[in-house]
């Protein structure tokens, strides 16, 4: 076997995620055709409206910090086969608590500003709770109690909008925050903020946890085989909850972050998703956190994009939510896709165990 | 206005609340009677909510474009089905991970039908009001006082959705077809011994499933309502996944677990009516069904049992 197959087959992987998202960004294009719009043009200003100017790329970067920070949530539980997918609620809940913060507390900015995204981590992971010991000790699918749990995150944050916090002006929202709490801005004029360094932070973190400690280590061993990593001494209860903890804190900061670099109010509906969209951005970039960055940046061009997109062409934003099912589901049959590509850089039907172990 | 407490209780546990039980349910029994079916042969299906948001939006655009809430019903069960086929080549035939399938089956349905209504209506959140289905009234009902009020001019579906958990306990457990089903969800292997083919029967009870999904979709659209919003499924789907789990993938149970978690979501709505704001919150009674729901799941998953089989792949020879 030459060079190039070799290191073909040895990151197969990862190429199996880049083409599962070629494939569907292929079909999107297809729908696109099929509704009468034209799929190049809309190529065209989606890269423009992405990566065009210097507002726009930073507009895309502020994107990228909050799916990234919730996306590392989701690989957090994920690596423990725990499916919070309850991400936006968490997140939802965490931005108010440190909009509450943000606005209701006088500090000096070295202890506001950690004091707001330590309250929206905390908010998160206290959520995040419930489901968790519903999934472990109540044996309740999370997937089903995390989407539930979405709604009364919702209704609360509501309630405490416009009947708790004063209302200033029309728009339902709390008042806003000090200017200590906020980020700085990294480049004047900008929304590019300081919270590109929690995130980047937060990337270090999870690699650190999962793969150096010897708590991640059991973490991941939950994951890969409960049975056998219980036959090892490893507390499987504790660690499920662990992670489950740990994935709604960095949702609930994922919140935090945007309400002190983006937002510095909680508006009802300042999240367009990123709960939802962070389980792509996870699975794309193979639940690695270094991968999630690269899929976190196409994710937040993809929403900056389309956003300006929707406004130039009659292509409506909804394609967003359209490309992740899409997406996902490509994902989710990587395994097809994975043997075409061995086939394919093999040129042989099967491929015996040895030569995948070379 | 003051009102004493009594008079509370009397304004919210009146007839009109089992009329709003039953105008509720219908959409939910079609969804969970599905999704059971889906569930007893092997396969798990988390994407129920997003094959009812296809079936409500293709409903209301059938209706639109013909004039006929029928034929958009129709439209809905073909979509559905469409959607679940999808489904069940990833599931099945790709053999991937369920849950992950379903949960692209939802975001696929939330965007697909938000994305396509833009298309076909560019403004606004919403379809233009369409021809809703019949309401069927019974002259025999009329001199029978609880059943005229609750039976009594309710959408035609209604008698199809009380039907369907008798019907489907008849084929679980009269018919062949019924033994075959279970079996796929117990036992694969040992139906493939008898020659009956597991893999063509999941396909046959996603697509059975997603076909009463999508009708409990368009339910919402062209009975319930006569339009279609943006997420009008508004969890629904999650809920019959509930009532499938606590009603013991069986007829009866999973029907008594809907009209039950039909109830909590009418009696949320009269209560949200009848006791002003300035008392209590809205959004509590708001989050109210989905509190319950999860307390429930919490209390009684224990004894649950599903099929053995479900969510493992059929493997034709074992390794």
């Amino acid at each position: 076997m030459d060079k190039t197959r070799k290191f073909l087959l040895k990151r197969q992987a990862v190429f199996t995620s880049i083409l599962a998202v070629i494939l569907a960004f292929l079909v999107v294009g297809v729908l696109l055709l099929f509704s009468g719009r034209n799929p190049v043009e809309a190529f065209g200003y989606f890269i423009r409206g992405a990566f065009g100017d210097l507002f726009n790329f930073s507009n895309t970067m502020s994107r990228v910090v909050p799916l990234l920070i919730a996306a590392i949530a989701f690989i957090i539980g994920a690596k423990s086969s725990v499916f919070n997918v309850g991400i936006e609620g968490q997140l939802l809940l965490g931005a108010l608590a440190s909009a509450v913060v943000g606005w209701a507390f006088k500090l000096p900015k070295a202890i506001h500003l950690p004091l707001t995204l330590l309250a929206g981590t905390l908010a998160g992971g206290l959520y995040a709770l419930i489901p968790a010991w519903l999934k472990v000790y109540r044996k309740v699918n999370e997937i089903l109690s995390t989407i539930m749990l979405n709604y009364p995150a919702f209704f609360f944050n509501h309630y405490v909008v416009l009947n708790v916090t004063p209302l200033e002006g029309v728009i339902p929202a709390t008042p806003f925050i000090q200017e200590t709490a906020k980020f700085s801005t990294l480049i004047a004029g900008t929304r590019l903020h300081a919270g590109v360094i929690v995130a980047g932070l937060v990337v270090v973190f999870a690699y650190f946890l999962l793969q150096k400690t010897s708590l991640g280590y059991e973490m991941r061993a939950v994951g890969l085989n409960r049975e056998a990593a219980r036959f090892h001494g490893i507390p499987v209860e504790k660690r499920m909850m662990f992670s489950f903890f740990l994935s709604g804190c960095l949702a609930g900061l994922a919140g935090a972050v945007e309400m002190a670099g983006v937002h510095y109010r909680y508006l009802d509906q300042f999240s367009p998703g990123y709960g939802y969209d962070s389980i792509t951005v996870a699975m794309v970039g193979l639940l690695n956190p270094f991968g999630a960055i690269f899929s976190a940046t196409l994710f937040g061009a993809l929403k900056t994009g389309i956003l300006d997109m929707a406004v130039y062409t009659e292509i409506p934003r909804q394609l967003v939510t359209l490309i992740n099912g899409i997406v996902v589901l490509f994902i989710s049959a990587k395994s097809v896709i994975q043997d075409k590509f061995r086939q394919i850089v093999t040129g042989k039907k099967q491929i015996s165990l040895q030569e995948e172990i070379e | 206005m003051e009102l004493s407490f009594l008079d509370i209780i009397k304004n919210v546990f009146s007839l009109s609340l089992g009329y709003a039980t039953i105008r509720i349910c219908i959409s939910i029994v079609f969804a969970a009677m599905g999704e059971m079916i889906t569930e007893r042969s092997g396969v798990l299906n988390l994407g129920t909510e997003g094959i009812m948001l296809m079936g409500a939006f293709s409903g209301a655009v059938g209706a639109h474009f013909t004039g006929s809430p029928w034929i958009g019903l129709l439209i809905a069960g073909v979509v559905g089905m469409l959607i679940g086929l999808i489904f069940a080549f990833v599931a099945i035939t790709v053999k991937s991970d369920q849950a992950i399938a379903g949960l692209a089956v939802y975001l696929l349905g939330v965007g697909l039908s938000g994305y396509l209504l833009q298309i076909f209506f560019k403004h606004g959140g919403n379809t233009p009001r369409v021809e809703t289905l019949p309401i069927i009234h019974f002259k025999f009902l009329e001199n029978i006082p609880v059943m005229n009020a609750l039976f009594n001019d309710q959408s035609v579906l209604m008698i199809p959705a009380l039907l369907l958990p008798v019907i489907l306990y008849i084929v679980f457990y009269r018919t062949p077809w019924g033994t075959w089903l279970r079996a796929a969800g117990e036992n694969p292997k040992a139906l493939a011994v008898v020659g009956k083919n597991p893999i063509v029967i999941r396909y046959v009870a996603v697509l059975a499933g997603s076909l009463l999904a999508g009708i409990g979709g368009a339910y919402l659209s062209i009975s319930q309502t006569s339009l279609f919003s943006e997420r009008m499924v508004n969890g629904r789907g999650f809920i019959a996944l509930s009532a499938v789990i606590f009603g013991n993938v069986k007829p009866g149970g999973v029907f008594a677990a809907a009209m039950f978690f039909s109830f909590m979501d009418a009696l949320q709505y009269v209560l949200q009516t009848v006791i002003p704001d300035q008392y209590f919150p809205r959004e509590v009674f708001m989050a109210l069904p989905y509190i319950i729901t999860l307390l429930i799941l919490a209390g009684f998953i224990k004894q649950s049992k599903g099929p053995a089989d479900i969510t493992n792949p059929y493997e034709k020879e074992s390794r």
